[in-house]
Parts: structure tokens; sequence; C-alpha cells
């Protein structure tokens, strides 16, 4: 990565965008018919799929649960959706570890105890990959979980957020991700500003902790605002269709 | 052969709501005073004295009763919907039924009407019998008797006009789409009959004779349907599913508008996404004129 | 595939239906339902193509690589195919589920563009023995809603149509050895020719008829069913049946009659679709993707 500047003099990043500037994010509710709930969320080149069945009868070797919903999340990526093309889609470690952290950061924001006995299944497909893959696929699994009508106590936003060129950034690409800095990876539930999950890697000094959570969380809250939009036009749109009655 | 290229997509038309709609979203306060009773769709915030939505719709409030409906969402039952079912599993004593709720329904054997009507104690041998009247894969029609407290409904047949269904064709909608009325059951002039589920699945079948053909599914008539009959069940499953891609929410009188404007295609021209947004809205502005 | 249940009147319903040519929409037995294609919806990929046929939803993308060419065929390049069933589509497609089905259709279109006319892998070659262009063809199911292998081929010959590798041109340096240098202009580069590529039309056996694109009911009610491969002038390049039934060799000849004409109508209005999609991409077109 010699002499790719990260932060220019001007203080824009490689694509342009200001530190504290997220990506551009374009969301669809209802993209299958098959699904309960389906939706599309595009963050910048990042493109994710997530579809959710249920809740249903459990299916195969599943236990139930007496009191609460089992929640089944499977996180999976295209072949072609990185630079490289990946080998295998799903099964490998990350997918995996990324697969048991949806199902982590869902438990919490689900209200389980609606549904004892029952399953809720949370397919995450990305289709492109340009950074941000886990807050993404939160993302559009948060919006597929609305489109299926699933009670949430509040939204799931994810961002991420890294301490480049002594500058905290927000929503890095894959560039950014790549270039050897700590990545730091929040979920929240805006409304109470309750963090349901947090990972970060690499080293971070203590100092800048603050700093770098700050702007994530910060993120998050505007993510939860692009959200929102699409979900409240989507509604005024089915709404305005059943007005007939 | 049709193929279209995604530029040339017909986009569903922006439709101005009528009056003000109040919506939330997960998350949303919906109001801080008290003495509201919360239904489904809302919870008290924790340590607050706030009532929130959980789910995203509209806000129905009844008195002192608020909740929220959501647009989409599983078939929630009531005692005295007309639901059309799928036999999953044969149990012992009863049937388990799939009618897209979260929980299979169940259909209890005691439950059913016996091959003519009869009513007697369910012996041993009807027990080991079960499987010759509802087997795996089965459609009935049933009415909600009761619901469990876990979520499942348990189902009844006990009238002749419910019962195993006969030859026809299944279309799947979402359940929002059925608005409870006073009958479920129509015979539609065209020369078809339909059945609306309030779970979201609906039945067309040829024309359902109310004395010689109401035996409760006993009698299964396999000869082939006439060629005339199986147009017009086409042509209804078309339109029902330009309707349902359109949001309205169906009724025989809409239906049966979809069906006249469409009269004027062929009926596997009635697949083509343009040519369901013309029916869909056609209708649409029919049933506003009408009301 | 996982068969769904369906009562024995339904399949009655259906047997009558498809024996007086009145399917349950309304189609005949070699109607096919409305198709919509897009290119270019994967921007990482040298060529991508989505293909909507009913509730199906396939999503190709094409990303060449270089490798070494096969001991058997030195001078050209190759092809590998890799089918991923999402569980978006089905949660039977969940972890493993759907490795059977992938195989099949993966298995399919090896052999349906292994023959040497359809699509000319010479010149993908670069250097006799050592280099050569690999396409990865990776097919991800987005949806079922019956007929995947008709959806697939569609869209794959779509993609490759798209594929556009950039320019190759081989050179002696000072020390006589050679060396790649690959064009970094994005404009320059090279397409490959689908004017032959194949498509697979599936015919389902029901009753005593056959037919065209079945949806999920129908695929129910058929014990056996042909797949052929073929291309714009009626050439067949591959065909395989399955299921659990038995076929006639007077139906087998039938149904590849249908085939061959089902085929040669789809890839003609395919091939006028292609060029038309071409024309748009080199104006600015607007990527219609899944927001809209």
């Amino acid at each position: 990565m010699a002499g790719m500047e990260l932060l220019s003099d001007q203080g824009f990043r490689i694509d342009g965008r200001k530190p504290c500037e997220l990506r551009r994010i374009q969301s669809k509710l209802g993209v299958f018919g098959k699904p309960d709930g389906s939706a599309y969320v595009e963050q910048g080149n990042t493109k994710v799929l997530a579809a959710v069945y249920g809740p249903h009868e459990p299916r195969g070797n599943i236990v139930k649960l007496q009191d609460k919903v089992v929640i089944n999340c499977q996180f999976s990526m295209a072949t072609f959706s990185t630079g490289e093309r990946k080998r295998r889609p799903r099964g490998d470690r990350k997918s995996m570890e990324l697969s048991m952290h949806l199902q982590q950061t869902f438990e919490a924001a689900i209200m389980t105890e609606l549904y004892p006995q029952s399953q809720i299944d949370i397919y995450v497909e990305v289709l492109q990959s340009d950074g941000g893959n886990y807050c993404t696929s939160v993302n559009a699994a948060t919006l597929a979980l609305i489109d299926a009508g699933i009670p949430m106590k509040d939204y799931v936003c994810a961002c991420s957020a890294s301490y480049l060129d002594d500058t905290p950034m927000v929503d890095i690409n894959y560039l950014e991700e790549s270039s050897g800095g700590t990545e730091l990876i929040v979920s929240i539930l805006p409304k109470s500003e309750q963090i349901v999950f947090l990972s970060s890697n690499s080293r971070l000094h203590e100092d800048c902790l603050n700093k770098v959570l700050d702007m994530a969380i910060k993120g998050c809250k505007d993510v939860y605002l692009c959200l929102d939009e699409t979900v409240r036009e989507h509604m005024t749109q089915v709404s305005a269709s059943f007005s007939a009655d | 052969m049709d193929i279209k290229l995604a530029s040339s997509r017909v986009l569903r038309d922006s439709l101005e709501p009528v009056g003000p709609l109040h919506l939330v979203s997960p998350g949303d306060v919906i109001t801080s005073e008290s003495g509201f009773m919360r239904g489904h769709g809302t919870f008290m915030e924790e340590g607050g004295g706030n009532l929130k939505a959980s789910v995203a719709g509209m806000v129905d409030r009844v008195n002192k009763l608020i909740s929220v409906k959501p647009l989409k969402t599983r078939y929630n039952g009531e005692v005295g919907d007309v639901i059309i079912g799928r036999i999953v599993e044969v149990q012992q004593r009863r049937w388990k039924v799939d009618t897209y709720s979260r929980l299979n329904s169940i259909l209890m054997l005691s439950s059913v009407n016996l091959p003519g009507g009869e009513l007697r104690r369910k012996t041993e041998e009807d027990e080991r019998m079960m499987r010759d009247y509802l087997s795996e894969g089965d459609i009935i029609s049933a009415e909600v008797q009761n619901v469990f407290s876990d979520g499942s409904l348990s189902l009844h047949t006990r009238s002749l006009k419910y019962g195993k269904l006969g030859q026809g064709t299944l279309v799947q909608v979402s359940p929002s789409l059925v608005k409870r009325r006073k009958t479920h059951f129509h015979n539609l002039p065209c020369g078809a009959s339909l059945i609306l589920g309030n779970n979201g699945y609906i039945w067309i079948c040829p024309t359902i004779n109310e004395d010689t053909d109401q035996t409760g599914g006993f009698v299964q008539n396999l000869e082939p349907v006439a060629g005339g009959d199986r147009e017009v069940i086409a042509r209804l499953r078309n339109c029902i599913t330009a309707l349902a891609n359109h949001g309205i929410v169906l009724f025989d009188t809409v239906i049966l508008y979809a069906y006249e404007a469409s009269q004027k295609y062929s009926v596997k021209e009635l697949l083509q996404s343009d040519i369901m947004k013309e029916i869909a809205s056609l209708s649409r502005q029919r049933m506003e004129q009408e009301l | 595939m996982a068969e769904i249940l369906m009562s024995e009147a339904e399949r009655t319903f259906i047997l009558h239906g498809i024996q007086d040519n009145v399917r349950s929409d309304g189609r005949g037995c070699e109607d096919y339902r409305p198709i919509e294609l897009e290119t270019e919806v994967v921007s990482n990929a040298n060529g991508s193509a989505r293909v909507r046929l009913a509730n199906s939803d396939v999503l190709v993308g094409v990303k060449g690589e270089l490798g070494k060419p096969s001991l058997d065929t030195p001078e050209h390049g190759r092809l590998e195919f890799f089918v991923d069933c999402s569980a978006n589509a089905t949660p039977d497609f969940e972890g493993r589920g759907g490795e059977d089905l992938a195989l099949e259709i993966s298995s399919m279109l090896a052999r349906a563009y292994d023959c040497p006319s359809c699509l000319d892998t010479q010149a993908l070659g670069i250097i006799k023995r050592e280099q050569c262009w690999v396409l990865y063809v990776d097919i991800l199911i987005l949806e079922c809603g019956g007929n995947l292998f008709d959806a697939v081929a569609i869209a794959v010959k779509a993609a490759l149509g798209n594929t556009k590798l950039p320019v190759i041109t081989v050179r002696k340096d000072e020390n006589d050895e050679t060396e790649l240098e690959i064009s970094d202009d994005p404009y320059d580069c090279e397409r490959i020719k689908i004017l032959n590529a194949p498509c697979i039309v599936t015919l389902s056996k029901v009753g005593n008829q056959h037919i065209v694109d079945a949806s999920l009911q129908e695929e129910s009610c058929c014990l056996s069913r042909l797949m052929v491969a073929v291309t714009e002038n009626g050439t067949i390049t591959a065909s395989k049946t399955s299921g659990s039934g038995s076929l006639n060799p007077e139906s087998i000849i039938d149904m590849l009659e249908s085939g061959k004409r089902a085929g040669t109508l789809l890839n003609k209005t395919l091939h006028a679709k292609l060029l038309e999609e071409e024309v748009k991409v080199g104006t600015k077109k607007k990527t219609m993707g899944f927001l809209t």
C-alpha cells in the first residue's frame, strides 16, 4: 500500500469522504416474495441481501425452547463478491463466527419471549464486498425482520470506525480496512444507545478509544435515520393501497 | 416467449395516502400518557412510562386499547375465522395442518364429521381409518374453533360446507390482504367458486352446487374439468395474483372487477407485469368510484 | 429439490389441464413465463447477469483469472462452473442442504459447454501449455420458483456475453523470456462470442404430455424430465434425463423435438435482447438491480 494516502492534506479520504461521513446508504424492503421478510442494503459498494423465515415450527434437529424462540442465522458471501474469487461461500471459520455474532446481536433485540417453541431463520448473503460486511449485514437483517413483522425492542444499527493517520474515521471501506489500522465494529439499539455487540482488532491506544467509539456510535445513529426513512416510505406506500376498505 | 430487460421494468404507482396515517417503527414512542392498555405490537419501556411500538405498522386505537398492526405478518388466528389449510402430519386422533401461522394448527378427530354427516363417538376403527379420509398433502377448508395457550389453533369442520377440497387451484397471498367478512364462500357469476381463507390461502375451483356437492369432502370428484371452466379458473388465478402483487385487499367485488378488466387479454398475457399493473389500477379506480 | 406437498385432487387437476393444453395459469404446453434480464449488476466481476423467471431468481458472476491450461487442450482456455444455492431461496438450502442440486446444475452446464463449437475456448488461450484464461462462472440461486436449469442457463449465457477481459499482449523481454502485459485501460478489452452458446430447456413429462417451463406445482406432479442444451441453430450439445420415472423412446423423440423448437426460439429472443442491452450499456444506463 505504499504511496496510498488514507487522508489527504485537505482532509479527504481515498473515496472523497470526510472522516466523519458515512457512505451512501440505499435500501429496499420486500425484495422477494417467498421469505416472510426480505431486504436489500447498499452501503457504498457493499451490497447485502437478507431474508427472514418465520416464526415457524422448528425444523430438523433444532431443539424447541419452552420459553422463547430459537434464532438461527447464516452468514454467506457470494464467490464473486470479493476482488479475489472466494472459494467457499460459507462454512469457513470467519463465516461461522459472523453467523454466531449475528445470532447474539438479534437475540438481544428480538422479543423472543413472544414466540415460544417456534423458530426464526435469518439468512444473509453478501453480493459485493467492499468493507463493513458485518455492519451492512446487521442493517439488512434489521430491515428484513421489520418487513417480516417480527417484534423488536428497537432497530439494530451497526457501524465501523477506525483510527488512521491520527484521525478517527467512520464507516471504513476495504482499502482502509486492509491498511493495518484497528477496526472497531459496534452495533447499538439507537433509541436507548445500548451497545449490543462490540468487537475490535489490532492495537488501539486507550486514549483514542473514546473518540473512536463515539464516532462509531454517532455513525450508527446516522444509519438508523437512513433505515427509518426507508421503512416509513415503504409503509406509506403499502398502507396507501390498503386504505380502500 | 417474453424476455424483458430490467431497464424497462414497470414500477409500481406512487399512491397518495388517504387521510393522515399514524405510522410507527420499532422503538418509537406511541404515547407517554398512562391509562392505556397495551395490545399487540406494543411494549412498555423498562423503567419508564412510555408505550413503545415493537413492529412497523399503523397504530390502531380502540377506546383505551392501543395496538400496532404490522403490514405483513404470519397469520394470527381468531375464533370463527374461515381458513384453508394443508395436512402435514397424521397423528394419533388428530391431524397437523399448515395454515401459514407460526405453529401448525390442529384438527382433532372429534372435530370432523363422519361420512354422511353421522354424529357418534369415534371408535378405534375410526382412528385407524384417519389416513383414508385425510392424508398428508390434502387441502381442507375449516373454521377456527379455539386458540390454545401456546398460540396454535384448533380447527373444526363440523359443517357440510367445510371439509376436504377437491379439484382446483390454491393461491397464496399475504394474510393481511383478506379481511374478515360475513361470508368467505363465493359462487362467482363467471363460472367458478372462490373460498377466501383468512390465512391468505385462496381456493379457486369449479362452481360448487349448494345441494349436490356439499358433502363435507367425502366424495371426491376426479373427473376432468371442462375446458371453459379451466380457463375461468386460470384467469381468476392470474387476476388474484395481479391484485395481490399490488397490495389490493381482496373481496369478491374487486376480484370480479379485475376479472372483467382482464377480458381483453388472453389468459397467459395476464402474467406480464405491465398488464398486471394495468388491471390492478383499473380495479382500484373502479372500487374507489363505487365507494 | 424438496417436493412440495400436494393433494391427489390438485395433481389430477394439473394433469388434466396439461392434457387440454390449458395449464393452471393459462399457458400452453410450450409457453414460458415472463423473463426479466439485466447485465452488469456486480462490479467486482468481469461480467455478470441477473435473470428473473417468474419466481426464480438467479445471479451469475464471471471472473477471469490466469491459469494453466488442461493437459489435453494445451492451447485452449477453460470454463469452471460453481453453483451456490443460497438459503435465501428456501431454508432447506441452509448449510450443505443445496449441494445435491448445485452439483446437478454445475455438471449439466459443464457438459453443455463442453462442445467445441459452443464457445471459442482457443481465443482464451494465451501461451501454449503455460497460460490461459480460466473463466470462473459463479451462479447464485436466490429464489426457487421452478425450472431452475433454464433460468441458470439464460443467466450464464448473458453473463458470458457481458464479460470483458483485459487485452493481453505476449512479449519477449531482454532475457528472451516471455512476458505478459495486461492492459490497464478499462475500455481496452476482449468480449466473448456467445452466438453459439447453448440454452437449457427442461421438458417435464406429466401424464402423456410434456411441458416446458414447469412451475413448482407442476414439477412435483412430474415423475421424469429431460433437459436438453440447445444452441441457436438447433444443435443439441448435451441432454440428461432425471427423476424417478421412466420414458418411452417415442416420448423422448417428441420431447427432443419440442426442446429444439423452444430452445431455438429462446436463443433468438435472448440474443436480440442482449444486443438491445449492449446498446443501452453504451449510453448512460441506470442499474436497476434490487433497488427498484
